[in-house]
């Protein structure tokens, strides 16, 4: 691993370096100050003063007085600065000014103040005032860049979540599936055929098995295994003999962590892609096993095959995207042609991600 | 009342659906007869060609063809109705360009409006228009589906043997009931190479798996490439064949392929 060097510029000034770009802060700094900072600001600033004033001769009262009004407009001018630049080298600049400002007074003080006495109470005074400016702008600064980069961490935040429950919502039961399903429990129904109850049982099951799915980031295999068995069931008693399926789980796999939806999606898509443009139908094999310290999912059909140019639909798509996101870059979904004609779909997942 | 007779084709690859829609049309429009009732799409293009209905319902998602590839086959020789369930991605092209369709499970109100604009358009007196754009539209999406990989090579029991033919050397197809036999020309290959053989695989399957732009199909028993085709003759009204460049023989092409040869 490499080494991280120490930056020792972090001693004096713990925020942000970088500027924020124009985006970054029409995103999250477009705010003013409040009108609550402000007063906070201002009342702070007075007490300051009227301390300063107690302190200082009063033969020096409104030399201060002006000394502090002329500081009052720099540091509104400096605040204003820094609240619209909340990093680094603004900061610095502000800072050089308050010094060049302080020599300055110094230096007037020197001159313009005759007795000695005096001269060390005002001095004081100002470099007590501007040392305080000093401190305000450090923390305005260092605040200022905490809490626009904590509001853009939530925003993304947010973004990734609302993105998430897009695709879920996406990822969930087909309209068509369900629809089609109940236009042949209907007819079922209305002639008394026999095939009703079995196929509205295993609706039930599917609807009971899936709709609390999509309800976790994360699930065992086992509830979406359920699903997609009545799913295949469901498809068996519409398909009739051009549907033939087996699910074959080595024992303790069933505790797999994996996202909802994931292989039921790469069910859906073997029988809609591969086994019901097939004239014959065809079988599904769903297989899960552990090789080395992976587990893998495998969704097996000898449908007609993903066409050479294949690409994702939003299923895959979709799929994809969840399984990265919820199980780390080490899970992928591997999608190609299957020895022998047909469509191999896999899941690998790292086995610690299963196991946990 | 005296209704005219109206022939219909109903095609669905699930059983209960298609069953629904039979009963469905029965009490809905007493006047339809259905001549034809396929369980998917490369049956449903043949009974077509077989028994040339005035109207086609046809579900979408069927194995062979689609529904849409048949209706784009059909090429509004006859009224199309589509059958799907809600959800499907054709639904909002179907909404724009005015093209019947039911939703299943069928809804007798809807059934009945679809009837009631049906048997209007049929009426011999009709001036109502088909749906516009129709056919752009069915290209469109049947574009957008994916399709079975066309052939490249036949295999044909010949005695003993199993020839292998290019699909490019075959002149014409032609359906021998179950089977197909096959006409092929291939010159590179010396004595004997042409010649005709007979595949197991009946013609209206091998329709599917066949390079659209090559092979024309003329009849419902014959598909011809059409690189081979000398001239069409028409021989009176309803009558057509067509010349090979390399062969003596004639191929008949029925008055639904006609519109193929119409001259410039």
């Amino acid at each position: 691993m490499k080494r991280q060097p120490i930056d020792w510029s972090q001693l004096w000034y713990p925020g942000r370096k970088l500027p924020f770009t124009p985006e970054e802060m029409a995103q999250a700094g477009s705010d003013a100050p409040s009108p609550t900072m402000v007063a906070v600001a201002c009342v702070n600033f007075a007490s300051v003063v009227f301390v300063a004033l107690q302190l200082a001769p009063s033969s020096q009262t409104a030399r201060l007085t002006a000394a502090f009004a002329a500081l009052a407009v720099l540091a509104t001018a400096m605040a204003r600065w820094l609240w619209w630049r909340p990093w680094r080298q603004p900061l610095m600049q502000v800072q050089m000014g308050l010094t060049v400002f302080m020599l300055a007074g110094a230096l007037g003080i020197r001159w313009r103040v005759p007795d000695r006495a005096d001269r060390e109470i005002v001095t004081l005074a100002l470099g007590i005032g501007i040392g305080l400016l000093v401190i305000v702008s450090w923390f305005l600064v260092v605040w200022r860049a905490h809490s626009i980069e904590a509001r853009l961490r939530e925003q993304a935040e947010r973004e990734k979540s609302i993105e998430m429950a897009r695709r879920l919502a996406a990822a969930q039961i087909e309209p068509h599936f369900l629809f089609n399903t109940l236009a042949s429990v209907q007819h079922w129904v209305q002639t008394k055929d026999d095939r009703a109850a079995p196929l509205l049982a295993a609706l039930t099951g599917y609807l009971r098995a899936t709709l609390p799915l999509f309800k976790h980031a994360l699930l065992p295999a086992a509830a979406e295994l359920v699903a997609v068995q009545r799913y295949l069931e469901v498809m068996q008693a519409r398909m009739g003999a051009r549907l033939g399926f087996l699910l074959d789980i080595e024992p303790g796999l069933e505790r797999a962590l994996l996202p909802p939806g994931l292989l039921l999606t790469l069910v859906e898509n073997a029988i809609a892609h591969g086994l019901e443009p097939q004239l014959a139908g065809g079988h599904i094999t769903l297989r899960a096993r552990r090789a080395g310290d992976e587990v893998v999912f495998e969704v097996l059909d000898n449908g007609v095959g993903p066409a050479p140019d294949m690409h994702d639909g939003v299923g895959l798509a979709n799929a994809r995207l969840r399984l990265g996101l919820s199980c780390g870059p080490a899970a992928r979904l591997h999608i190609g042609a299957a020895v022998g004609g047909g469509c191999r779909a896999e899941i690998h997942l790292p086995w610690r991600n299963a196991a946990s | 009342m005296n209704h005219p007779r109206i022939t219909a084709l109903v095609a669905d690859d699930e059983e209960a659906p298609r069953e629904q829609l039979l009963a469905a049309l029965k009490t809905a429009w007493p006047a339809l007869e259905v001549v034809a009732v396929a369980a998917n799409g490369v049956d449903a293009w043949d009974q077509f060609l077989e028994h040339e209905p005035a109207v086609c319902f046809l579900d979408i998602r069927m194995p062979g063809l689609s529904g849409i590839d048949v209706a784009r086959r059909i090429a509004g020789r006859a009224a199309v109705v589509f059958a799907t369930a809600y959800g499907d991605h054709a639904l909002a092209a179907f909404d724009a360009g005015a093209v019947d369709y039911l939703m299943k499970p069928v809804d007798p109100e809807r059934l009945a409006q679809t009837v009631a604009r049906l048997s209007e358009r049929l009426a011999p007196t009709s001036t109502e228009p088909g749906p516009v754009a129709l056919q752009g539209l069915l290209a469109q999406l049947a574009a957008q589906a994916r399709r079975p990989p066309t052939l490249n090579v036949l295999q044909a029991s010949v005695g003993r043997e199993v020839k292998l033919i290019r699909t490019d050397e075959v002149i014409y197809f032609e359906s021998d009931s179950r089977y197909t036999r096959i006409v092929f020309d291939s010159p590179g290959d010396g004595v004997g190479s042409s010649g005709d053989a007979l595949i197991r695989t009946a013609l209206k399957d091998l329709l599917t798996q066949l390079d659209e732009q090559l092979f024309w199909q003329v009849h419902r028993s014959v598909i011809v490439n059409h690189r081979h085709i000398a001239s069409a003759v028409r021989v009176d009204e309803g009558h057509m064949h067509l010349t090979l460049r390399r062969r003596p023989e004639t191929l008949p092409v029925s008055r639904h392929f006609q519109g193929l040869f119409k001259g410039q």
